[in-house]
């Protein structure tokens, strides 16, 4: 052969390659050896590659943002005495806004959300219709384990309503209106005699406080004033039962403007705090969370944990840099979405971070 | 007590009561329901199943027999509604005062005077033409809940 062609295709096909020692993580899995380590096997998700590695990456944000305070920052030069002092910056830490869908609390998440707000692990939530209710009807009657092939009109005849593969009785649902309706009439008639305006997040806020109930994440966000925001708050049985509340008692109103002012106001008087999104899901609160933080140009942390798509342009599916092109998040914020259902990754997430961190949360 | 009693005046015939509970789940249409404490035809009955919104409901679309407004309800279908007693009684017609009250001549051969001339144009088109016409009319009164309106009108006269 030709000298000068043998090398000219040894230099095609083995290319020099750049060495990547050093810059990046090598690709390497968890050890049974060692034993049944939960820690180190979590741990090593952020080497074993995929979404592993993405989650293994959200656990790096959220314990960079829940670590973050004010005194990691320079001293900006427009800031006020208080601002200056450093044991105040020392306890200046970041806002964190936790969304999540119904499914959610249908399923087993409700508890690892409930030992959330029972410790002030974050600062303001938001959620669809059946993430406040599905969490009030669990302390009335609970929900069961089912099947997602149960055949559906079999289930009907049974009085037996599938969410995914739970089940719901009706019976619970019966249970909610009975416990439900007084508290309505109650509440007209506050808005009658004291002039109370409520919204959706006030109307939360007392629900979690008739409730009383430990087991309850609405309980005890209202002990702990976590605010609650669910603009949609008519869909779901909930609204059902504002639609039959008008019929027997009417006049109940909600206003949604004075929430939406308050949502907004969490994120553009957030500063100097640092604000971050753990969005779990997509739909009304993914966008609704984003949103808010957009009027204050973008949140610094983002962490989605959703199994939506981009390739249908909808805003579940949208990746946080699509965000970036909105200013709902900062250029320079640290972001990873973990394609994963959120009732495998979130209370793996939860104990990599959060659970771990308890003691900076004692009140 | 019981001597309170003689002296009690009611202007329905039927007894004290003026509406008598029943199960909601049990109202039919073409039957009668108290709505917003009107006394209502109902016109559309329809139920929903016990299901995510709570317990099985009944949704009524009433028409109040003296105003024609269309009222609606939705109640679960075990709770009790109010059915008000409606009575209908014919009387002759004796005269129209010109302030637009109506003389009829009852049963007993009393008259009752207390009554008005009927809101529906049709209806008040017919009485007034009919007794300027000098024709024999005997009109409806329905009576509920303590209102009593006429309703329809007979003419009993010679051909």
């Amino acid at each position: 052969m030709d000298d000068k062609l043998v090398n000219s295709v040894r230099s095609t096909v083995f290319k020099d390659s750049d060495s990547l020692e050093g810059t990046c993580t090598r690709i390497e899995g968890y050890d049974f050896n060692q034993g049944v380590n939960y820690s180190r096997l979590l741990k090593s998700m952020l080497s074993t590659g995929f979404q592993a590695s993405n989650f293994g990456e959200a656990v790096e944000i959220v314990n960079e943002m829940l670590d973050w305070r004010l005194s990691d920052e320079p001293i900006a030069e427009d800031s006020s005495e208080e601002e200056k002092d450093p044991t105040y910056r020392e306890s200046v830490r970041s806002k964190v806004f936790l969304g999540f869908t119904s499914n959610l609390i249908s399923s087993g998440v409700r508890d690892t959300g409930r030992y959330l707000t029972e410790h002030h692990m974050v600062d303001v939530i938001v959620t669809t219709t059946g993430g406040i209710e599905e969490d009030l009807i669990k302390c009335l009657a609970p929900t069961y384990k089912g099947d997602f092939s149960l055949p559906g009109a079999q289930l009907r005849s049974r009085g037996l309503n599938r969410i995914g593969n739970l089940l719901v009785p009706n019976d619970n649902y019966c249970k909610f209106e009975d416990w439900i309706i007084p508290i309505f009439d109650q509440m007209l008639k506050e808005q009658h005699e004291e002039n109370v305006l409520w919204t959706p997040s006030k109307l939360i806020a007392r629900l979690g406080r008739e409730i009383n109930n430990g087991n309850s994440y609405l309980y005890w966000a209202y002990k702990n004033n976590i605010p609650v925001f669910c603009p949609g708050l008519t869909d779901g049985s909930l609204g059902d039962m504002l639609y039959f509340h008008s019929f027997r008692n009417p006049g109940l109103i909600i206003d949604v403007v004075q929430d939406i002012r308050a949502m907004n106001g969490e994120a553009v008087h957030a500063s100097p705090r640092k604000t971050g999104m753990i969005i779990l899901g997509g739909g009304l609160p993914k966008h609704h969370i984003c949103n808010a933080n957009m009027m204050r140009n973008g949140a610094d942390y983002a962490v989605y944990i959703n199994t939506a798509q981009e390739y249908d342009g909808s805003d579940s599916g949208a990746r946080p840099d699509e965000a970036v092109s909105w200013g709902k998040i900062r250029g320079s914020a640290k972001t990873v979405k973990v394609h994963c259902d959120a009732t495998i990754a979130f209370p793996l997430l939860v104990a990599e971070t959060f659970a771990s961190r308890s003691k900076n949360f004692v009140a | 007590m019981s001597d309170e009693e003689h002296h009690f005046e009611s202007k329905a015939d039927a007894g004290a009561s003026k509406t008598y509970p029943q199960q909601a789940g049990t109202i039919r249409k073409n039957g009668y329901i108290v709505i917003k404490n009107r006394p209502c035809k109902v016109v559309e009955v329809s139920t929903s199943k016990t299901g995510k919104h709570g317990h099985a409901k009944c949704h009524f679309v009433g028409i109040d027999i003296f105003t024609g407004k269309k009222l609606e309800d939705i109640v679960p279908s075990s709770h009790n509604c109010d059915v008000p007693h409606v009575n209908r009684t014919d009387y002759q017609l004796i005269d129209i005062s010109e302030d637009g009250f109506v003389s009829l001549l009852t049963d007993s051969g009393d008259t009752k005077d207390d009554l008005r001339l009927p809101t529906d144009d049709n209806l008040l088109k017919q009485i007034k033409d009919g007794f300027a016409g000098g024709k024999d009319l005997v009109v409806s009164v329905m009576s509920a809940m303590g209102e009593e309106q006429i309703c329809a009108l007979k003419d009993i006269g010679p051909k």
